[in-house]
């Protein structure tokens, strides 16, 4: 069987490659795609565990947490949609209007 | 007749209610108000009388009606009712003198077709109402609210013609000189609450009876400042005070009273006789249990009132106007009541508030309808010859005059006599102080008598000196009604205690108010006083002798002042004769400079006082304030510039957050050890 260490390092991974995406790209899509990844980052590491400990309720949280994002890429595809409309385009760079 | 004290509380709610309806109805009601108050005080009138008649049967009530605000150290502040012979006394007068002043006031107020009657009705119910709360008030913090509310009214009343000048700031000058004093009674009865726990007048654990018990070592009481018991209590004593020389307009704090004659005469009338002047008095009288311990208190009390008796005795010599007289009188008159309370006489001082409500609500109600005879000109130069136009008003006037002056057998004379003959034998028992105070009590009675009937003869008798004099305007009944049943008053209430009588003739049983003052709770009656007076008596010969004396020299004075006002001032075409007093001409028209020093000291001392505490307010508390402020402002006109809008340089933010957050657990986790 595959050793705990090993979801860990790439839960981490994972994590890392989202906020990579997230600091580097410009494009409200990418960053989307980005905040997916992290957050099934933090996904993995809940099985992995209840795994580990042989407690299904962490599997549970999974599945939550899977539900939970597709609403969450719904809302957010529709913010894009909004900002696509607002700025011509979907550069999260271009939108700085909420600014001191 | 069970169970009439059970509606003691209506006595004081019915005036409120008045209050309540000439406020919110007033303009809509015939009289603008007047009959909602009329009927208040008839029927506060009519319960009193009952109360009082319940009390002379014995019936006491003492009673907490509202607890506020619950002590956790055993401290209530509480509302409650106290009714006992002196309070029950003190509603009769009140309410009689409240009613007949709202009966007046149709002649006066309504009948020259003044505005702004709800108003003034309303304030006038408010009035009765908070000097009736104060009476009954059976603790002293409740007794210091009423205290503030009749000072509140009286501030409303005097400044009822706020259009004009005077007025305004003559009610702004009662206001703050009476608070002036009103500070040191709210430190006094703070202190009194330190001091005993509790500020109950009647009851187990009322406080005159703690403080007693603790004189005598039986009860230890919280002192303060390292001092003694006794030294304490006279503090405290003198705290109290200074409320109730502020209020009763005693020397130094007198100024506010003649000015306070701006106002409408009859609440001039209301406020002399019955209100606001006469609780300063009577606070000293409810309270007698605690003063009647510190025999330093007591000295001070009786030389105010002796000498303010004589001070303002001599102001009224020289005034033009009828109510600037009566006010000098009024304040003269209060300063013998306390002269009778300082010596010991509390029976006497209590007998001369009564008299002196009746024959000074009559003296202002009788000068109320002279003025509206005149047109409303107060100026005793431009009448004269009254006597015949005005019969009712000048044999009611008469009356209460004779009474003012002490002339036997009008009340003032039984009043004024018994202050000054107990002053006189504690004053012989070994208190040369009250001596003195005596002497000058003795002499203002000769310069009371001088210019009451300078004031009488100059107004009714002589020849009339101007036009409106010859002409006056008729008053109808109800400004003769008050004045008939004041003017029977003022010649008879005298009778109700005959002292000097019951002395010289032997006649035991007609000194009704003794015994009455004798009844109700054992701490509270005359009884109880006179045994823990510091004073002893003495006699001239024997006491039949005493009183004899006494009342000779006294009326001789006041028969003697009556007279040379009669020389003077009973001739068809009088004129003044303030020049032959030479230069105290000068120094009693101005009120021996009392108001010039007051304001002297106002921007002499306590101006550059002010100034100084302005200058550390504005620099050191408001700077150490505005320092913390210009630096938060500094901070975040720095820190807001994080704020790009760009969502990258925030999710950046996050990361270098969250990293710095991890190495520094790290670090503290030991991690790179």
């Amino acid at each position: 069987m595959v050793p705990g260490q090993y979801y860990l390092v790439l839960s981490a991974a994972v994590f890392c490659i989202g906020i990579f995406g997230l600091l580097t790209r410009k494009n409200a899509l990418l960053f989307l795609m980005s905040v997916e990844l992290m957050l099934n980052a933090a996904n993995i590491n809940l099985v992995a565990f209840s795994y580990y400990w042989g407690n299904v309720t962490g599997q549970t949280f999974g599945l939550f947490t899977m539900a939970l994002a597709a609403a969450e890429v719904a809302v957010g595809i529709g913010i894009i949609l909004v900002l696509y409309r607002n700025f011509d385009g979907v550069d999260v760079t271009k939108a700085t209007t909420m600014r001191w | 007749m069970a169970g009439i004290l059970e509606f003691a509380p209506a006595i004081v709610l019915l005036p409120f209610l008045s209050f309540l309806i000439a406020l919110g109805a007033g303009r809509y009601m015939p009289k603008g108000g007047a009959l909602a108050g009329i009927g208040a005080t008839a029927g506060s009138f009519v319960l009193a009388v009952a109360t009082f008649f319940a009390v002379s049967g014995g019936q006491t009530y003492n009673q907490t009606i509202y607890t506020w605000a619950e002590g956790l150290d055993a401290v209530n502040l509480t509302f409650g009712l106290l009714i006992d012979p002196l309070s029950a006394m003190m509603l009769v007068i009140v309410t009689l003198i409240a009613f007949l002043v709202h009966v007046f006031s149709l002649g006066y107020m309504n009948d020259e077709g003044e505005t702004g009657l709800p108003r003034y009705y309303a304030a006038l119910g408010l009035f009765s109402a908070s000097m009736l709360g104060f009476v009954v008030s059976d603790n002293l913090l409740m007794a210091f609210m009423f205290f503030e509310l009749v000072g509140l009214c009286s501030y409303l009343l005097i400044g009822f013609w706020f259009r004009q000048d005077g007025p305004p700031s003559a009610a702004k000058k009662a206001f703050l000189v009476t608070r002036f004093g009103d500070y040191f009674f709210l430190i006094g009865v703070v202190a009194v609450f330190a001091t005993f726990g509790s500020a109950a007048f009647a009851g187990p654990d009322a406080f005159p009876v703690l403080a007693e018990e603790a004189l005598h070592g039986e009860h230890s009481v919280n002192t303060f400042l390292g001092m003694g018991e006794e030294a304490w209590f006279t503090v405290v004593g003198l705290l109290v005070l200074g409320g109730v020389v502020g209020k009763s307009a005693q020397f130094p704090l007198h100024t506010w009273l003649p000015d306070a004659m701006e106002g409408p005469t009859p609440v001039s009338a209301l406020i002399h006789a019955a209100t606001m002047v006469a609780a300063g008095v009577y606070l000293v009288a409810r309270m007698y249990g605690f003063y009647a311990l510190t025999p330093t208190t007591l000295a001070i009390i009786a030389l105010i009132g002796g000498f303010t008796a004589l001070f303002a005795a001599t102001m009224g010599v020289v005034k033009k106007e009828i109510k600037q007289v009566l006010a000098y009188s009024t304040i003269s008159q209060y300063g013998y009541m306390m002269l009778g309370l300082g010596a010991g006489g509390y029976v006497a001082a209590t007998f001369h508030l009564m008299t002196h409500a009746f024959f000074k609500a009559l003296l202002f109600l009788g000068a109320g309808s002279v003025i509206i005879a005149m047109h409303h000109n107060e100026n005793m130069w431009d009448m004269g010859g009254l006597k015949d136009k005005m019969p009712v008003t000048y044999y009611a006037f008469l009356s209460g005059s004779l009474a003012l002056a002490g002339i036997v057998p009008f009340a003032g004379f039984w009043s004024k006599d018994e202050v000054l003959y107990e002053t006189l034998i504690h004053g012989l028992g070994g208190s040369p102080i009250l001596l003195a105070a005596y002497a000058m009590g003795l002499l203002a009675v000769f310069f009371t008598g001088f210019y009451t009937f300078r004031m009488v003869f100059l107004t009714f008798h002589g020849e009339p000196r101007t036009e409106t004099a010859r002409n006056p305007h008729g008053v109808r009944w109800n400004v003769k009604a008050p004045l008939a049943v004041l003017g029977v008053l003022a010649a008879t209430a005298g009778f109700v205690n005959m002292v000097p009588v019951e002395k010289l003739l032997g006649i035991k049983g007609i000194d009704f108010l003794h015994q009455f003052l004798d009844g109700s709770f054992s701490s509270l009656n005359a009884h109880h006083y006179a045994e823990i007076l510091p004073y002893s008596s003495s006699y001239i010969g024997g006491e039949a002798t005493t009183v004899a004396i006494g009342a000779g020299v006294s009326l001789g004075l006041a028969l003697a002042g009556a007279a040379l006002a009669y020389v003077l001032y009973n001739v068809p075409e009088p004129v003044e004769h303030t020049e032959k007093l030479g230069s105290i001409k000068t120094v009693l028209y101005n009120n021996y400079y009392q108001d010039e020093y007051q304001v002297w000291i106002a921007t002499s001392v306590v101006q550059p006082i002010s100034r100084v505490l302005d200058k550390f307010d504005q620099g050191i508390v408001d700077g150490v304030v505005n320092g913390i402020s210009s630096v938060s402002l500094f901070a975040g006109s720095r820190m807001k510039r994080i704020q790009t809008g760009v969502v990258s340089n925030y999710a950046a933010l996050l990361t270098l957050g969250l990293t710095a957050l991890l190495l520094g657990l790290g670090l503290i986790g030991g991690w790179f050890a």
